[in-house]
């Protein structure tokens, strides 16, 4: 975490002391792009977590991982990719969502499709930052370019599991 | 003593910030937290209500610093170099290039997607901005150790990183195939909002 840290806060300086070393209007034009971003993003940011929260808390997980066990196969890789669209929030609530599957018994591919989902699309994201920050048409093109990856995701981790229960069976 | 220029500036960034789908995301919270409250009862909702607040004030420092590297890399960027690297003839190259920044590019969605809008300014290849954003999305680096690890394990955590690897790269090529029109807020903006974008095309004609 700290290291993380270090970098979000240390960036900032290093990059701010090299644009006011310039001595020109560098500094002050990134600034300007600075404010003018925080004051589109804040308020909305503001109401779409508190949204967000209230949200998360009436997803019915304990319903849903009954669902999502190895048994249920493409299925289960269906119902996880769904939940994960349908998490608006952080990795605080996902992956705590995620644990709980996980701790229910759900099957890697299912919980490899939830992630993949929920981190593609977290509907938050693209309310706070996308649509104002890059527009609706490249929300639509970056969509219908992804929108198949996290049953692609869990395809994929099937096969590999299965792969190596029969390498590992004979 | 505010200047008519600084002035126009100011009001433009509240009504910006304060725009109509402010309003509606507003309500929608509000008719969440109704919701929430009537069938969850008080508590929940007392206690929903207390880590959304708590979550973003902690945020707020760290949208600040993001939004300022973000704001810094967008003057500071050498354009033309930039978009030989990922711009529209980068090829394969270009959105191997682009994945590879995503999963190392630290911090939440406060620093990429500010970032991916400077890409988009700086003429960056549709394949390569959703390749970006895709990798940062599914095999952020930061986001792995600090939540995937220590939730999932290492085991998992490994898995998924390498069965996901590929998919920024096919998000890429799916999205230089689609025959979608993309244009981007940065460029839509033909008479600048503000004083600041005003000298940047300024200054960027007098570079050249």
């Amino acid at each position: 975490m700290s290291v993380g840290m270090a970098i979000i806060y240390g960036a900032p300086i290093v990059l701010a002391s090299y644009a006011l070393s310039r001595r020109d209007d560098t500094f002050r034009r990134g600034m300007t792009r600075a404010v003018e971003q925080f004051a589109m993003l804040v308020p909305r940011m503001f109401c779409a977590l508190v949204a967000a929260g209230f949200v998360a808390k009436l997803i019915p997980t304990e319903f849903i991982s009954r669902f999502l066990g190895d048994e249920a196969g493409i299925t289960a890789i269906f119902i996880g990719t769904v939940t994960g669209l349908a998490i608006p929030s952080g990795p605080v609530v996902a992956f705590s969502i995620a644990a709980t599957f996980a701790k229910a018994g759900a099957a890697d591919s299912a919980l490899i499709a939830f992630i993949t989902a929920w981190t593609i699309f977290a509907f938050h994201r693209v309310i706070i930052y996308e649509i104002p920050l890059l527009g609706v048409s490249f929300l639509r093109l970056r969509l219908s370019s992804v929108f198949l990856l996290p049953i692609l995701a869990g395809l994929m981790t099937m096969g590999v599991t299965r792969a190596w229960e029969w390498v590992s069976v004979s | 003593m505010i200047s008519e220029a600084n002035r126009q500036w100011l009001l433009k960034l509240l009504t910006n910030g304060f725009g109509k789908s402010f309003w509606w995301f507003l309500a929608f919270a509000i008719v969440m937290g109704i919701v929430c409250h009537q069938l969850l009862g008080p508590e929940e909702f007392q206690a929903a209500l207390r880590e959304d607040l708590e979550l973003v004030t902690g945020m707020l420092p760290r949208v600040i610093a993001a939004l300022t590297v973000a704001g810094m890399v967008w003057v500071l960027l050498p354009r033309d170099q930039f978009s030989r690297l990922i711009g529209k003839e980068s090829g394969f190259r270009g959105l191997v290039i682009a994945t590879a920044a995503g999963v190392v590019t630290p911090g939440g969605p406060a620093s990429a997607y500010p970032l991916l809008a400077v890409m988009g300014g700086a003429g960056a290849d549709r394949g390569a901005l959703v390749a970006y954003i895709t990798s940062w999305a599914i095999l952020g680096m930061q986001r792995i150790l600090v939540w995937d690890l220590p939730f999932m394990g290492a085991e998992f955590s490994l898995m998924r990183f390498l069965i996901c690897l590929p998919l920024p790269i096919l998000a890429g090529l799916i999205a230089r195939w689609l025959p979608l029109s993309l244009s981007l807020v940065e460029e839509r903006q033909p008479q600048p909002l503000s004083k600041g974008a005003a000298s940047d095309a300024q200054s960027e004609g007098e570079r050249k």
